[in-house]
């Protein structure tokens, strides 16, 4: 018979099959326990909030990114993006009394009004952590350092992790003295490694030697500690010092923990420019075209919630950690039973006893004989129990 | 099975035979490749080299999905797909133009504005919507925009749309069909473009075969212009 309801889903959803699904919980307490074995407390928030919650926060919370709706109070809500800014007004609100640092951790669905495209969904699911009151440093190095045994927790093996630093952008663009669309387009330049748009803007301004020499360099410089000695060489006189040198700390710690091996350094590595204020980061695996996860250090978010305070933190894609590494776990009810007969009270009673024991139990009180019974426990992988004659 | 090749996606037809043309310039092993063929990837073990043979139009799917780590594509045809893929070398050759074209006669009837032009029906025709909704957006001019799939020049003339925007070389094909050009658009050249994750976590090898291409291009690009 033909149905009357749609029977397709919207772009960029989907459902999750028992194998899928169980490969994604999987996923995610592992993630969990691992955010908690750093002591990273879990929070849950609305999955809608008021929509300039999210503006104030990166640029999911764009305008063009939000899925809103409005409330009988013609009030404009939306749901959420992602998880940074609801935490930031959680801080700011219920934790604002609670001694810094703040370490939470999250796993959560959010929607994003997306082109749809490999490992970018409109609804996806992110586990991350945010530590918040924590500057400098040693913040940075812990976060930098717990995403890497995430990535390893979630059982990637082949993947790297790039550092960049926004702060050296700003503070070689700052030393340009350029005029405001010329900085604009060389941030968008960088940030998607456009280096024909980059060659027409030193054209454009006239910029020629050393400070043409900055910003391919800013676009170019790539590698271990010789990259950073390399910026170091020629951004070492000017605002950009400051911030590189703090980029050189966090290296030197990550590398003395023995984390170096799974690290670059990308100047290029930008993110949200204008959301990220420090050493940003991104995580890849070979194979998959996209980010698998992506945090650093947002100073200025909790100031707009009214409470200025560091921060930093990442968020991990599950969906593309599943696709990164390829295989989903099989969703069988390994050592479970099948407790089949005609007598459902003493099957209720003999499931019961092997549940209390951990066991999987379907019940099956259909079968009409022990070979039927045994048939339908083979299809599913289970140990068959027949109760009765 | 070759493992850790580095896959180049080369458009199919004209661009594809002058790209062929480039990567031999720049020392790339291209023997018995051919854009034309029926055979769609070639590999080359030794240098660790694997060629995909594409539409133009999925050559920036494919480096975007991380089925290729490089690729050679249009800016048209880039511009048009909005791939999330990183703009490293324009290769100088392809050259071609976005172009808004009109009805001679509707043109001057108009005063020769473009404004005047959209004042009654304001239907665009073309293959490239997302590069044409652009230019009207920023310009604020309201239009309809009907995509195509080919002969746009036709459009105007079975009074489906007043205005086309489309790609020109020469601009003979708008003259056959008494068409003016009213506004450029920008001009396209080939780009050479990666997968913004190979070229992080590949950096050292791809940036050698795109510093090759670059030395090529800037010495074979013209010549290769030449050709087209």
């Amino acid at each position: 018979m033909a149905s009357n309801l749609p029977l397709q889903l919207p772009a960029g959803v989907s459902d999750l099959l028992p194998p899928e699904a169980a490969a994604l919980r999987q996923l995610e307490q592992r993630l969990l326990n691992c955010f908690r074995s750093w002591g990273y407390q879990e929070v849950m928030t609305p999955t809608f909030e008021f929509a300039t919650t999210f503006q104030a926060g990166s640029p999911a919370g764009e305008e063009g990114a939000l899925y809103k709706f409005i409330d009988r109070q013609g009030r404009v809500l939306a749901l959420r993006p992602e998880m940074t800014a609801p935490i930031a007004r959680l801080v700011a609100t219920s934790l604002r009394r609670r001694e810094l640092p703040l370490r939470l951790g999250y796993s959560a669905r959010v929607f994003r009004y997306e082109e749809p495209q490999a490992g970018r969904r409109r609804e996806f699911h992110q586990a991350g952590v945010e530590l918040i009151g924590a500057g400098g440093v040693a913040g940075d190095v812990e976060i930098i350092a717990l995403a890497v045994e995430s990535l390893a927790q979630a059982g990637l093996e082949d993947f790297r992790l790039g550092l960049g630093q926004v702060a050296v952008t700003k503070g070689v663009l700052q030393d340009l003295a350029l005029p405001p669309e010329a900085v604009a387009g060389i941030k968008s330049a960088l940030a998607s490694k456009d280096l024909v748009a980059l060659e027409r803007i030193y054209d454009e301004y006239h910029l020629e030697g050393e400070r043409r020499r900055r910003l391919e360099l800013l676009a170019t410089i790539h590698g271990g500690r010789e990259a950073l000695e390399e910026a170091r060489a020629c951004f070492g006189r000017t605002a950009a010092a400051a911030s590189l040198a703090e980029l050189s700390r966090v290296w030197e710690a990550l590398g003395a923990a023995g984390l170096e091996k799974w690290l670059f350094i990308d100047l290029g590595i930008l993110r949200d420019f204008d959301y990220y204020t420090g050493i940003v980061f991104e995580g890849y695996v070979p194979g998959l075209g996209a980010p698998v996860c992506g945090g650093g250090r947002y100073d200025g978010l909790l100031a707009q919630f009214g409470y200025p305070c560091p921060a930093t933190g990442f968020a991990l894609g599950l969906e593309r950690l599943l696709l990164a590494r390829g295989e989903t776990a099989p969703a069988s009810l390994a050592g479970g039973y099948l407790v089949a007969g005609r007598d459902l009270a003493a099957l209720l009673k003999r499931a019961r006893e092997l549940r209390s024991k951990g066991t999987a139990v379907v019940l099956d009180g259909e079968s009409r004989s022990r070979q039927e019974a045994a048939a339908r426990a083979a299809a599913r992988g289970l140990n068959l129990e027949w109760i009765g004659e | 099975m070759v493992t850790n090749l580095l896959t180049l996606a080369l458009p199919k037809g004209k661009l594809g035979q002058d790209a062929l043309q480039l990567l031999q310039a720049a020392g790339l092993p291209v023997e018995g490749v051919a854009t034309e063929a029926r055979q769609l990837t070639f590999t080359f073990p030794a240098p660790g080299i694997r060629y995909l043979i594409c539409r133009p139009t999925d050559v920036p799917t494919y480096v975007e999905y991380g089925a290729a780590d490089l690729g050679i594509v249009g800016k048209d045809t880039l511009a048009e797909a909005g791939a999330d893929v990183f703009e490293l070398v324009d290769l100088g050759f392809g050259y071609c133009r976005f172009v808004v074209a009109a009805p001679r006669e509707r043109w001057e009837e108009a005063g020769r504005s473009l404004e005047n032009l959209l004042a009654g029906s304001r239907r665009v025709a073309t293959k490239f919507p997302r590069v044409a909704a652009s230019f009207f957006q920023e310009r604020g001019l309201p239009v309809e925009i009907i995509k195509l799939h080919g002969n746009i020049e036709l459009a105007p003339r079975a009074g489906l749309a007043d205005l086309i925007v489309d790609i020109v070389s020469t601009g003979r094909t708008l003259k056959e069909n008494d068409l003016v050009e009213v506004a450029p658009i920008f001009s396209s050249t080939a780009r050479l473009i990666a997968n913004r994750v190979s070229y992080r976590i590949n950096y050292r090898r791809l940036t050698s075969v795109v510093e090759a291409l670059k030395r090529a291009a800037g010495q074979g690009g013209e010549k290769i212009a030449t050709t087209n």
